[in-house]
């Protein structure tokens, strides 16, 4: 183990244990109003009438005619507005604010509110959408030759679900509006993001616009792009009132309304030539919602994955995300990988079935190494540690032997284990780095000689703060006491981009390092210093091409290897997860325990999304379990002490060798869990979650 | 007696049952159920500083066990059967157990509730007072559909009365979503013993399959009073039959999967006994 990947406390483990961290919604601000949004109760309709009652003195409603800029949020496009426009798209979707001194008062007035709709019949099956938000695809080889000459063509369908994030703090902001001036405060990972969106809603130019990101409790990426919406709503409310306006969302509204991962649909063939795989066709279809947010990169990631970790040499993907009147889907952890790679994991144990291995044996076979072109005709740079990670996933969870015990049973109780390989792209995708993003970090060398980074990177919990000053005080041989790292304020910190993708340690961090390291050759004792940093494309990397759908997406890939165990009680049809083992390649770790505290997070969030984290909409576009009772997520009941371990393969491109870990863990769990399934009882499966009910189903067509 | 804005704290059971007969109050003993979704505008009567609330003790025939007793006071008891212990060591997780009460699982008059499915199976009774006297009734009376009791509103539920012979040989599962804090989709509890090759007792309980828990005294009465043999040979018959007075309600999970755990388990009950 390196040196700096020894663990050190976290910054914000005594504040948050000790309940000392002050949240948005303990801020104390003097004159603040309380703001609730009035949502749709209906899917899909126009407006003809919104009866609002006598409001009280010092009460106030917002709506569209109050936004002073563009009534329209940006986030990757436009489409999503601040306040209706005049229809809604799905249920939740935000028509005013009431804000007012008093919550208690300004709830009773959202209830005598009445929004009257002219309906009309929602779309809520992606398949049946006929709006196509993006589309794209890619070839490689001779696909079309793989499928003509083969003996066998396997075709198969594949689901995956929604996934809420289930942050411990909900989404919740506070605009206040001074001196001409916007100021939001509130839980964010992307400070600059907020600014954009509000800036334009506004109409204000940039100067005129502070965010402030406040502690924050918890994200996976659904503080990525919704914040940007609130943060424009409690702008435009605080500049009407000129009050400061705080808006939290409770529990059952930010499950309602806030960004879930996207459920997907996929077909697989495969060609199969004497005993191998000779080509692979995938055709994808992810559920946007109502709104595009996120959702042009999350498809372009889940296409780039979604012939996994495997060299197929022909093959074809295409996909399309598109428009349902539900929820507007974003990010979250994995990023549109999630959903492919579950695809490509239970297709390639059922294509092993079909040729007669093990699926284990040919995944091994098939999977990728250092120099081989990439399934966008990009390349693998480097080391690809599967075959090393396989033996340690052996030797800490046994899996070979396990498979074969496994095999035939009877009894009231039957054994599983299943196996998934999976990556995680480290960095934006494609050229966002390069063309989108271009990050920029700033060093201040005070005269008292401690240094502050100033980066617009947000500690969510996982322990950004801790790494950055980790690397900048190794890279300046200070001691980590005098290293300052405050939350971003735009006013303050450059734009160094958003804290999504799994890219804040491997780039911000790596510009850290090089600014410390010039802050560290030009050190003068006593002096105020500045050094600022400015992101540099690797030069090695294949120019990623989004119209031909080619190149190198990422500089470098993270890769895990993931072993689930199961126990099904037929009577019940109840599964225990009896052992669940992790190997990961993150490069460097910077700070084991951080990592490792990563690792079996994101794996358990994994085997939820596989398992049990089950949310359904019903015929009207309502989500029906938007509560803590029945929105199930595993308890640390429900896992065995996850085993996670770390090989060391360290990215020269990244700080001390670091790279991209915060996503990886949440991609392997649910395809592991599900061919554990499988392997309990006896069948091909092809859906997450694959619940209780589920298995029950499963059993009782075997008992016939 | 101390009355906050919100209610009435009090420590002798007589003083709280005169509030009761003289107020519109809501009962609040742990407040595990009550504070999830708090009403502004209620009135409470807090019981848990009572001490004829939180006794456990034993007389000739019964466990007598506080209303306001706590589960994991009721867990750590010596008094405490087996059955119930095993009901409580599923129920939510500590720091609810250590807040919620037996008297508050029964009178939320939740099906799914973990330790009144023990009490049904255990024929246990109720001892109810008011401030113009008592009476004790079979749980199964105490209620009359999901949420709805007996409970006048000048009452308070005082004790459980647990049977205490006839609880050793047990049968106890619940299934819920996940290993802790899981609210049940299927309990069941099963009670089985015999003297002499005749079986003497032969109860089961179904819990979250309907309104209520369920139980099917006439069914039972087939095989009380019957041989081992007797019992073998009427095994299927006592299996259609439960299979035809068991209709599930789909709730969080559908009536087809309650309906398959609950004959699933049913049948293991009876493989279990030799039957």
């Amino acid at each position: 183990m390196q040196s700096i990947s020894k663990s050190i406390p976290k910054r914000d483990h005594f504040p948050k244990i000790s309940g000392r961290a002050k949240y948005v919604d303990d801020l104390q601000i003097e004159g603040l109003l309380h703001g609730k949004i009035l949502r749709s109760s209906v899917a899909c309709a126009e407006i003809n009438e919104i009866l609002i009652p006598d409001l009280p003195n010092g009460y106030f409603v917002i709506d569209k005619n109050d936004v002073p800029g563009v009534n329209s949020v940006h986030v990757v496009d436009d489409d999503t507005p601040v306040f209706s426009d005049g229809t809604v798209n799905y249920v939740g979707e935000a028509i005013l604010m009431v804000a007012g001194r008093d919550l208690k008062v300004v709830n009773q007035i959202l209830k005598q509110i009445k929004v009257i709709y002219h309906e009309k019949q929602p779309v809520l099956d992606m398949m049946k959408s006929d709006t196509i938000f993006y589309q794209y695809g890619y070839t490689k080889g001779d696909w079309e030759s793989a499928f003509r000459d083969a003996d066998k063509i396997i075709e198969e369908d594949f689901q995956t679900g929604y996934q809420e994030h289930v942050y411990m703090e909900v989404q919740g902001m506070i605009g206040s509006y001074e001196n001409g001036k916007a100021i939001i405060r509130g839980t964010m990972q992307c400070p600059y993001y907020v600014h954009t969106a509000v800036k334009r809603a506004m109409g204000f130019e940039s100067d005129k616009v502070q965010v402030i990101q406040e502690e924050m409790g918890g994200a996976f990426g659904g503080k990525e792009d919704y914040p940007s919406i609130l943060g424009c709503q409690v702008a435009v409310a605080a500049y009407k009132t000129g009050k400061p306006v705080k808006v939290i969302l409770d529990r059952n509204e930010d499950i309602t309304c806030s960004p879930k991962r996207h459920p997907a649909k996929m077909h697989y063939r495969a060609a199969i030539k004497n005993g191998e795989v000779t080509g692979i066709d995938a055709d994808v279809v992810y559920d946007c919602g109502a709104f595009t947010t996120l959702s042009p990169v999350v498809l372009q990631r889940g296409l780039i994955c979604a012939t996994g970790v495997y060299d197929f040499k022909n093959l074809r993907v295409r996909g399309k995300a598109v428009k349902t009147n539900t929820v507007p889907n974003g990010a979250f952890r994995g990023f549109g990988g999630p959903q492919t790679f579950f695809s490509i994991e239970m297709f390639m144990d059922h294509l092993a079935k079909e040729i007669g291995l093990d699926s284990v044996r040919l995944k091994e076979r098939m999977v990728v190494k250092q120099g081989d072109d990439s399934a966008t005709s990009g390349k693998y740079h480097f080391h690809v540690p599967f075959p090393a990670m396989i033996e340690k996933l052996d030797q800490i969870s046994g899996f070979r032997k396990k498979r074969e015990t496994f095999r035939h049973q009877t009894g009231r109780y039957r054994s599983g284990i299943g196996i998934s390989l999976v990556y995680h792209g480290c960095g934006f995708t494609g050229s966002g780095e390069r063309d989108l993003i271009k990050g920029v970090v700033k060093v201040v060398k005070n005269t008292d000689d401690t240094v502050e980074l100033l980066t617009a990177g947000t500690d969510m919990g996982q322990g950004l703060k801790t790494v950055f000053a980790k690397i900048a005080s190794d890279t300046l041989g200070i001691p980590l006491e005098q290293v300052i790292v405050q939350n971003p304020d735009t006013d303050r910190v450059p734009n160094s981009g958003p804290t999504a993708a799994s890219r804040s340690l491997m780039v911000v961090g790596k510009l850290l390092q090089r600014a410390a390291e010039k802050l560290k050759q030009d050190w003068k004792p006593g002096e105020y210093q500045e050094v600022v940093e400015k992101y540099v494309h690797p030069d090695f990397m294949i120019p990623w091409d989004l119209s031909k759908f080619q190149g190198d997406p990422y500089p470098d890939y993270s890769w895990s290897a993931n072993a689930v165990e199961v126990k099904v009680d037929t009577l019940t049809a109840t599964t225990e997860i009896v052992g669940a083992w992790g190997v990961y390649d993150v490069g460097t770790p910077i700070d084991m325990a951080i990592i490792i505290g990563q690792m079996q997070g994101g794996f358990l969030q994994g085997i939820g999304y596989g398992s049990m984290e089950l949310l359904g909409v019903n015929e009207k576009g309502v989500i029906r379990n938007n509560s803590f009772s029945d929105y199930i997520i595993p308890t640390s009941m429900d896992v065995p002490n996850l085993v996670t371990e770390v090989v060391e393969n360290t990215y020269d491109n990244g700080p001390f060798g670091g790279k991209g870990a915060g996503e990886l863990p949440a991609v392997g769990g649910a395809p592991a869990f599900v061919e554990a399934m499988e392997n309990a009882l006896g069948v091909n499966l092809h859906h997450t979650p694959f619940s209780q009910e589920d298995a029950m189903k499963v059993l009782e067509a075997l008992k016939k | 007696m101390v009355a906050f804005s919100n209610g009435y704290l009090v420590d002798n059971l007589t003083e709280a049952l005169k509030i009761r007969s003289e107020f519109e109050v809501t009962p609040y003993a742990g407040g595990t159920d009550l504070m999830v979704e708090a009403k502004d505008d209620a009135v409470y009567l807090f019981l848990n500083k009572i001490p004829e609330l939180r006794r456990i003790y034993s007389d000739d025939e019964y466990i007598r066990i506080g209303a306001a007793c706590t589960y994991t006071e009721i867990f750590e008891n010596t008094l405490t059967p087996q059955i119930l212990k095993d009901s409580i060591d599923y129920l939510a997780a500590p720091a609810i157990r250590n807040m919620g009460t037996a008297g508050g699982n029964i009178c939320n008059a939740s099906p799914k509730a973990d330790t009144a499915l023990i009490f049904y199976v255990a024929d246990a009774k109720l001892r109810i007072c008011s401030a113009s006297g008592e009476r004790i009734l079979p749980i199964e009376d105490f209620y009359v559909g999901r949420g709805k009791t007996v409970l006048q509103r000048d009452e308070l539920l005082v004790e459980i009365l647990v049977p205490k012979f006839g609880l050793e040989h047990y049968y106890y599962k619940k299934v819920g979503a996940r290993q802790a804090l899981a609210i049940s989709r299927v309990a069941f509890a099963g009670l089985f013993s015999t003297e002499n090759g005749i079986i003497t007792r032969f109860a089961m309980a179904f819990g979250s399959v309907a309104d209520t828990i369920l139980r099917f005294r006439d069914l039972e009465a087939l095989f009380v009073g019957k041989t081992m043999t007797e019992a073998k040979s009427l095994r299927d018959d006592l299996i259609a039959k439960y299979d035809q007075a068991i209709v599930p309600i789909r709730g969080r999970v559908s009536a087809d999967y309650r309906k398959s755990v609950c004959m699933n388990l049913l049948e293991d009950f009876l493989n279990q006994n030799g039957i």
